[in-house]
């Protein structure tokens, strides 16, 4: 036991002593663990750390649940804090921006022409990437928080279509289950997959203003159309749409689930496309459709639920100068024509145009492009407690555990135990 | 083992082995059923569940290995296990014979508040530790789990060698300062030796706890390079979770080296709690 | 002196100080990003209120009684079955003992496995046999999710207790058990007059280390349902965490593991009270 442990003690710290300390090392922190993107990645980096030899790029990646929960924090506090670390935009960002994690990135953005690289749409005020007019947040792709995945061989047997109206979608799930097939499967197991959806369906149910103030907290959420909307979801339970093990199921295995024909339809956000070469099988082919309208009168018929996602420079950054050289490379025409490739939506302009996008991407690209309107995650743009809560009440309606009436009760009773938040 | 072994087995006694066979197979099963299904592909274990592989896939192995990182986990493991189980055994020990042979104020005192570690139940201190670790800047490093690893076993660890040195008489020790030896020469040259197989029973006990731990690990440790086992363990198959064969290949080769471990020492683990004997 | 000293340090910079700074914490509104605010008793008197806390303590209660059963009676019945120098016991002790070597993780993983609802090896079983309606969920129904970790719980740990009853069974004197012969006592009969008394104060260390470990309960949930479904296996300590890391609210989870330590401290005490007065313990 003695003889064995000192050596392995050198060793390890050996280890420790290589990973660390390079005179010019860029700290990236971000959740792209694999699939796809993170190729992409790894060759950009590659290619900048080829065209720029004094700098080193060392990325620190984590899951995605971990980052968002414990992964970021850490690292935001400890004693070598990331240069550039990933964040989504809206309530994020804002959060990073007051507690001071965030470099204020104006006079970069005003130089070369960067802040007008990217498309216009990122620097509006509902687009979460600037807090006071200044902009914190480099936009690296946009998110379709949302989607309905389906498979295209089950649709094909059953002689269905995309439906264009939610009875349809509804009509369809009856017929799916009634043939014994599964017809959506949710791994609803941290409650922000189905909570995502019913943020969008409750957001194309619910008038905009009776909407956003309850996800602030100044009025209820038990109104007659918070009802109508996780009615929806109760309506799908009923023609029994959903997996039995929603609740025991993760979000991991519930997409290898839907890869694996384990069931017909999966909602979940444009990250699926980058997952696919991991997960499908040969020769496996499916198609995704917004959600239907529900209210052709409401503004928001014809929303997608969507964000942006990018990075942030870390106030007190070793090497802001080397970090913003790297950002600036990483959202170049050239840099995001291979990101895009990679299943991406990219934020810059005319890279969409110019870069060889798979028929997903482009499709999601089209829906995003002829949307009436992006709706945000809850998570991202309300107090992250309040869209939590939301979430559950969604899961307690779909899976029958609760009328929808009682679900909005129980809400608004956890909101009000919890206090302004 | 012992002679009377072979003498026949009388009536009473069939049934005895017989029962305690049959229990112990029930519960020994699912391990032996990780194991073997390590060695299937997919469909096998969907089609024949129970059966054994009809082909030994040792890719499984590599694959997992490959695909998991699982050298990596391992190295943290052994690394943050060994010193954490060193560490603590260590000082215990030291602890235990101040407790039993040494006189010094407040001995009672410090005794009681390390016992305060038996009652507390580690979730307790999981958050405060882990801004203390931050301000520490200990975070994402190895010894935010080695250190509270450590911290965490003392007071049981304490408690059972205090109880062994307990049951033995000082007379050692005493011949030995009679004989001039300072108080450092007889805990080394006398006490460690005569409780070494006490201590045994604690590196073994400290060890299944300390490489098996998952709160702290998940919380204190986030990168994935300084990550141990189990949380890497519990990623994979979230994120692999239909593919059985390379989470099963995953699973042997993260408990089977310690159920050798474990079959070897077994004997010093069940000779080292007769005589601390809980109690 | 000197030799209590690291151990001592050890123990108060990582046991003794966090808790203490617990206690400034759970008085604070702090998101973990910003500085902590004051709050006053406010973050308790909402974790009095907070019906999936109150609750967790309910299941928690409820998995420490069952943990009573599989594990702590489990674990000395067979205790004294195992009991046996003839040939093949020591093996069957060690196979006994083998599932407490696993990790909680690999346990947790390995039962969820036989547990999934469209794959695992228990419906599929049940599938082949033609008994596919009695397939289930099995951990996404309140009903069955607690029973099925404490069963694996069970599993997992009765092992523990068996070689702690054994070690200390092989401390009873053999002449107990030929009087008691002579006099005709059966088997049950010397389990109860000599046995069990004599193992009383193991027990008693036994149900101590099972309620404090119980209340310690976290990775088997946390691998194994994580809470769901609906906050049916949902312990303090997988709550707790939710609150702290994935919601942001360190100083509410910090308030809550104050309850908690509170709670489990004046359980184990009034314990340690209750049993000191029929026999003199150690502590």
């Amino acid at each position: 036991m003695q003889a064995l442990k000192f050596p392995l003690a050198v060793s390890a710290v050996a280890i420790l002593m290589c990973t660390t300390a390079l005179a010019q090392e860029v700290r990236f922190t971000h959740s792209i663990t694999g699939g796809a993107s993170r190729v992409a990645l790894d060759a950009i980096i590659a290619d900048f750390e080829a065209a720029n030899p004094g700098i080193t790029i060392n990325q620190i990646v984590f899951d995605d649940d971990q980052y968002s929960n414990q992964g970021l924090i850490t690292q935001l506090k400890s004693n070598e804090v990331p240069d550039i670390f990933f964040e989504w935009a809206g309530y994020p960002v804002q959060r990073d921006v007051e507690a001071g994690y965030a470099y204020d990135l104006t006079e970069a953005m005003a130089t070369d022409g960067w802040k007008e690289s990217f498309s216009d749409a990122v620097w509006t005020d509902g687009a979460g990437t600037m807090v006071d007019g200044k902009p914190y947040l480099v936009p690296l792709s946009l998110d379709l928080t949302n989607t309905i995945w389906y498979n295209k061989k089950i649709f094909a047997e059953y002689n269905l279509t995309p439906p264009a109206t939610w009875d349809e979608f509804v009509a369809l799930n009856k017929t799916l289950a009634e043939a014994g097939e599964t017809p959506i499967v949710e791994g609803n197991n941290e409650f922000w997959p189905l909570g995502n959806w019913a943020g969008h369906i409750a957001a194309m149910v619910v008038p905009p203003d009776a909407y956003i103030a309850a996800f602030k907290q100044e009025a209820p959420f038990n109104t007659p159309e918070f009802e109508k909307a996780l009615n929806l979801l109760v309506g799908l339970h009923e023609v029994g749409a959903f997996n039995k093990d929603m609740q025991a199921l993760g979000a991991d295995p519930a997409m290898a689930t839907f890869f694996q024909e384990g069931a017909v339809m999966h909602p979940i956000g444009s990250w699926l496309v980058s997952e696919t070469a991991n997960l499908a099988e040969e020769g496996f082919e499916y198609g995704q459709f917004n959600t239907p309208p529900i209210d052709p009168a409401h503004p928001l018929a014809n929303s997608v639920i969507g964000t942006i996602t990018g990075l942030v420079v870390h106030k007190d950054a070793q090497q802001p100068a080397e970090a913003i050289k790297f950002l600036k490379f990483l959202t170049s025409e050239a840099s995001q024509v291979k990101w895009a490739e990679s299943g991406q939506m990219s934020p810059v302009q005319g890279v969409s145009e110019k870069a060889k996008l798979d028929e997903q991407t482009q499709a999601m690209l089209a829906l995003m492009s002829n949307a009436s309107g992006i709706v945000p995650p809850p998570d991202n743009k309300y107090p992250v407690p309040v869209a939590e809560a939301f979430y559950q009440a969604a899961a307690y309606a779909a899976s029958g555990e609760k009328s929808a009436k009682d679900a909005l009760v129980w809400l608004d009773e956890t909101l009000a135990a919890m206090g302004k938040q | 083992m012992s002679r009377a072994t072979e003498r026949p087995r009388s009536a009473a006694e069939w049934l005895q082995f017989g029962s305690a066979g049959v229990i112990v197979l029930v519960m020994f099963y699912p391990a032996i059923w990780m194991v073997y299904s390590a060695f299937k592909s997919n469909r096998e274990i969907f089609r024949t569940p129970f059966a054994l592989p009809s082909e030994w896939k040792w890719g499984n192995l590599i694959e997992a290995w490959n695909v998991g990182g699982l050298g990596t986990l391992y190295l943290n493991s052994v690394f943050v296990t060994v010193m954490a189980v060193s560490m603590c055994v260590l000082f215990a020990t030291g602890a235990a014979f101040a407790f039993t042979r040494l006189e010094f104020p407040g001995r009672t005192l410090m005794y009681r508040v390390l016992l305060v570690g038996l009652l507390l139940p580690p979730p307790s201190v999981a958050i405060a530790l882990f801004t203390q670790l931050r301000d520490m800047h200990l975070l994402n490093t190895h010894w935010a789990l080695i250190l509270p690893g450590a911290a965490w076993q003392l007071a049981f660890t304490t408690f059972l060698m205090r109880s062994y040195f307990l049951s033995i008489r000082p007379d050692m020790e005493e011949a030995a300062r009679l004989d001039g030896a300072n108080t450092w020469e007889i805990f080394w040259h006398v006490s460690v030796p005569m409780v070494w197989p006490a201590m045994l029973t604690m590196i073994v006990l400290n060890t299944i706890a300390v490489w098996n731990e998952l709160l702290f690990a998940l919380l204190f440790v986030t990168d994935d390079a300084q990550r141990t086992l189990p949380v890497g363990l519990v990623r994979f198959s979230g994120y692999h979770s239909t593919n059985y064969s390379l989470v099963f290949a995953a699973l042997a080769i993260t408990t089977v080296p310690i159920l050798i471990l474990y079959f070897i020492l077994q004997r010093h683990v069940i000779a080292g709690l007769t005589a601390t004997a809980m109690d | 002196m000197l030799f209590a000293a690291p151990a001592m340090l050890l123990f108060a910079t990582f046991v003794l100080l966090p808790l203490g700074a617990s206690v400034y914490y759970a008085f604070t509104y702090w998101d973990g990003f910003s500085a902590p605010r004051w709050a006053g008793f406010a973050n308790f008197a909402r974790a009095l209120t907070d019906p999936t806390f109150l609750m967790s303590f309910v299941h928690v209660v409820l998995y420490i009684l069952a943990t009573l059963v599989f594990e702590v009676s489990f674990g000395l019945f067979m205790a004294v079955l195992l009991n046996s120098d003839r040939r093949g016991f020591s093996l069957m002790r060690g196979m006994f003992f083998a599932p407490v070597v696993l990790s909680m993780s690999a346990a947790g993983v390995l039962w969820k496995f036989v547990l999934d609802y469209r794959t695992g090896l228990l419906n599929s079983t049940l599938r082949s046999v033609g008994l596919g309606d009695w397939a289930q969920p099995w951990l996404a129904q309140p009903e069955t999710a607690l029973l099925f970790i404490c069963i694996v719980s069970g599993w997992k740990y009765a092992g523990f207790y068996m070689v702690i009853f054994f070690a200390a069974l092989r401390r009873i004197p053999r002449n107990l058990y030929e009087a008691a012969k002579l006099d005709g006592a059966n088997g049950t009969q010397q389990f109860f007059a000599i046995t069990l008394p004599m193992l009383k104060q193991n027990v008693i260390v036994c149900i101590l280390l099972a309620v404090t470990g119980g209340f310690a309960g976290f990775d088997l949930f946390f691998t194994m349902t994580n809470g769901q479904p609906f906050g049916a296996t949902e312990v303090p300590a997988t709550w707790i965490i939710k609150q702290a890391f994935d919601q942001n609210q360190i100083g509410y989870g910090v308030a809550l593991t104050v309850v908690l330590t509170v709670v489990v401290s004046v359980i184990s005490i009034a314990y340690l009270k209750i049993s000191e007065r029929g026999h003199v313990t150690r502590y």
